[in-house]
């Protein structure tokens, strides 16, 4: 679930999680489908980001963050179970790009 | 070489009320915690006294850091929920978070990262608390706070030192202060009367093949520790992934499946998890 800033918000967007007023009372429930008029209520209120429903944004490219992995696990290849460790990481970092 | 007396830190880390640097919510949370026989009650009221820290706490309740359905609307529910010793370690785990950020970028995220990956794995080992766990992930790396916090320079030589040495933080650190991040961490835990349990955990996590009492659930911190670093979340004075320990990898057993879960678990709840500041 990707957290957006309040200017990004569109109409027919879902909120994954509710928004609450400071005191922790829901304003908004989560599951609620964003209108034109709750955006703008939203708005109003002081809130930063926001939490939709949705994959999660990836803000590195695939080969960057395939890169990142091979680095961190560059001072442990080859020594007990950290290839196989390495493995399960890969290919679930791969499926974030999928 | 170090010239750092490993018995001053610990001088320093036992009276770390008088200390210029900690911050005074730090210090009134300090003296509340090392009280021998603090009730449920008394954390309740302390908590509810600062509206504050009573949001940063009941956003911590009811996030995906416990998984608790339902919501927990008040803190009284949530002390006689998860317990006395739960709630002095998210107390002292809220009340670090702007300290964290300040002295290390990315120890908070590393820390949420393994309070969720160990919550995940106690859970799966089917351990009877598994939010007893989730604390100490959350609180393994606290030694680091207050190593950073009162010794800066040293702190910045001991990661420029690693980097340079091809060698780990936890390494570094050694040289740097003749102790670690792990003792000094169980030095605080020891004097705030957390259980015996949690002191272990934070004081072997580097090295769980010592623990006595908790082998298990220091196990399971240190092999959360590893999943967080490799898959990058937050930064813990190093980019590397150490060596797993495999004593601890064999007593866990766990299935490629496993990791696979606490590794989805972790992806879907790190950013909602990083809101809770």
């Amino acid at each position: 679930m990707p957290k957006i800033p309040v200017s990004k918000l569109e109409p027919g967007m879902k909120l994954a999680k509710p928004i609450t007023a400071k005191n922790g009372m829901i304003m908004l429930g989560e599951g609620t489908e964003l209108n034109a008029t709750w955006i703008d209520r939203i708005a109003d209120m002081d809130i930063v980001n926001v939490f939709v429903e949705g994959p999660p944004i990836q803000t590195i490219s695939k080969e960057e963050a395939l890169n990142g992995l091979n680095t961190r696990f560059s001072r442990v290849e080859g020594k007990p179970y950290m290839n196989a460790i390495k493995k399960i990481v890969k290919v679930h970092i791969e499926g974030l790009y999928e | 070489m170090s010239n750092i007396d490993p018995k001053v830190l610990r001088h320093k880390v036992e009276n770390i009320n008088t200390l210029p640097t900690v911050p005074g919510v730090l210090k009134r949370l300090s003296v509340v915690l090392e009280k021998p026989r603090i009730t449920i009650v008394e954390i309740s009221a302390f908590i509810s006294s600062d509206p504050a820290l009573t949001t940063k706490i009941l956003k911590m309740v009811n996030s995906a850091i416990y998984g608790f359905p339902g919501r927990i609307a008040s803190v009284s529910h949530a002390t006689m929920l998860l317990g006395l010793n739960v709630i002095k370690g998210l107390l002292l785990g809220v009340s670090v978070f702007e300290l964290m950020q300040k002295t290390m970028n990315g120890l908070y995220e590393h820390s949420l990262g393994c309070a969720i990956a160990s919550r995940i794995i106690a859970q799966k080992k089917g351990l009877k608390e598994p939010e007893e766990v989730s604390v100490a992930g959350l609180l393994h790396d606290i030694g680091k706070v207050i190593l950073a916090l009162e010794y800066p320079a040293e702190y910045q030589a001991a990661i420029n030192e690693a980097q340079a040495k091809n060698i780990s933080i936890y390494d570094a650190e050694n040289i740097q202060f003749n102790a670690t991040h792990a003792n000094v961490g169980s030095w605080l835990a020891e004097k705030w009367r957390f259980p015996r349990n949690l002191i272990e955990v934070i004081e072997c996590h580097h090295r769980p093949a010592l623990a006595k009492n908790a082998p298990l659930e220091t196990a399971i911190v240190h092999i959360a520790d590893l999943l967080v670093r490799a898959r990058g979340f937050g930064f813990a004075g190093e980019i590397f992934v150490p060596e797993v320990n495999t004593i601890a990898y064999e007593l866990l057993k766990l299935s490629e499946s496993d990791i696979k879960d606490v590794l989805k678990e972790m992806e879907e709840n790190m950013e909602s998890a990083e809101d809770i500041s």
